[in-house]
């Protein structure tokens, strides 16, 4: 797989918390928030996110709701001390996102052999879905063109049939 | 009445100072802080970590501060949900304006201060208040 992973060398920002097992719910709002970030999970209660203002401010608000919620957490400001450790993290979430990215491409192939309503729906369905996927998408893989292109390929092909 | 908040405004900041100007306090005055140590003694915080006025569950600081000013005009609590997906983008409305604000606060944020963003903003979002308030009441987008 190829990847834009250098060179990666930045600061990053790094959410510590512990949230009671009980109850659940804040439990899986939070792990829910999280995943829609795309954070590396560096070990338990440690998540990570290249350093910006956008990904700090959101850690921080996931920080607040954690103490809010009983649990206990804090935001910190790291840089890796070595940029093979950087890499491996980089390489983990592009991994992810690329699988992603992959199964797009996969469902709008599979599409293609609908009738021209269903493709058009097909198409807003994946266009939105890759507006989620590019929300936690911080080393962008290949995969992501590819992605993007199958869907708009899918797009010309609803609207020849038209 | 002071008002603080921290500097860099983005879209939920830039929100909730319209709606203090407009619908709280209209002799607001605001000031933009790097640190919460930092809000001065007599300044209200708003949209900082552990200011009461912030994020609090899944709401954002506009959504807090309707509530908490008791703020219950349908039309600010449907410019709240905008904001919100703007804000948060976590789908728990739906609201296809959000990105399209979103960018444009991002962009602003850009090429000016926090100064200028309050002042150029502000018509933004009372024409924001006016075309909810429209589609509301016909129940379909104003032309």
């Amino acid at each position: 797989m190829v990847t834009n992973l250098e060179p990666v060398s930045r600061s990053w920002v790094l959410l510590v918390y512990r949230l009671p097992r009980e109850p659940s719910a804040p439990r899986i709002a939070l792990w829910r928030k999280l995943r829609r970030l795309g954070v590396a999970q560096l070990a338990d209660g440690l998540v990570a996110l290249p350093l910006d203002a956008r990904n700090k401010e959101q850690l921080e608000w996931l920080a607040d709701q954690v103490i809010e919620n009983g649990g206990e957490a804090s935001i910190w400001l790291a840089d890796p001390s070595s940029s093979i450790d950087e890499r491996s993290i980089a390489a983990k979430l592009a991994a992810e996102i690329a699988a992603e990215y992959r199964g797009i491409v996969g469902e709008a192939s599979a599409a293609a052999t609908l009738d021209a309503p269903a493709q058009r729906r097909a198409v807003s369905r994946l266009r939105r879905e890759l507006i989620r996927i590019r929300q936690r998408d911080l080393f962008p893989p290949s995969e992501r063109d590819r992605a993007f292109a199958a869907v708009e390929e899918l797009a010309h092909r609803a609207e020849a049939l038209t | 009445m002071k008002w603080a908040t921290r500097s860099g405004c983005h879209v939920d900041r830039v929100a909730c100072a319209w709606l203090i100007r407009t619908f709280i306090d209209p002799d607001a005055a605001f000031v933009f802080v790097g640190d919460p140590a930092e809000v001065p003694a007599d300044a209200t915080p708003f949209d900082m970590r552990g200011a009461e006025l912030s994020h609090h569950g899944a709401d954002c600081t506009f959504e807090t501060m309707l509530r908490r000013y008791e703020l219950d005009d349908p039309v600010l609590w449907d410019v709240g949900r905008i904001v919100h997906e703007a804000d948060l983008a976590d789908e728990t409305f739906d609201a296809p304006e959000a990105r399209g604000l979103d960018v444009l606060m991002r962009g602003l944020s850009m090429v000016r201060g926090d100064e200028d963003i309050l002042a150029l903003t502000g018509p933004l979002f009372d024409g924001l208040y006016e075309y909810r308030s429209r589609a509301l009441m016909l129940g379909r987008d104003p032309s």
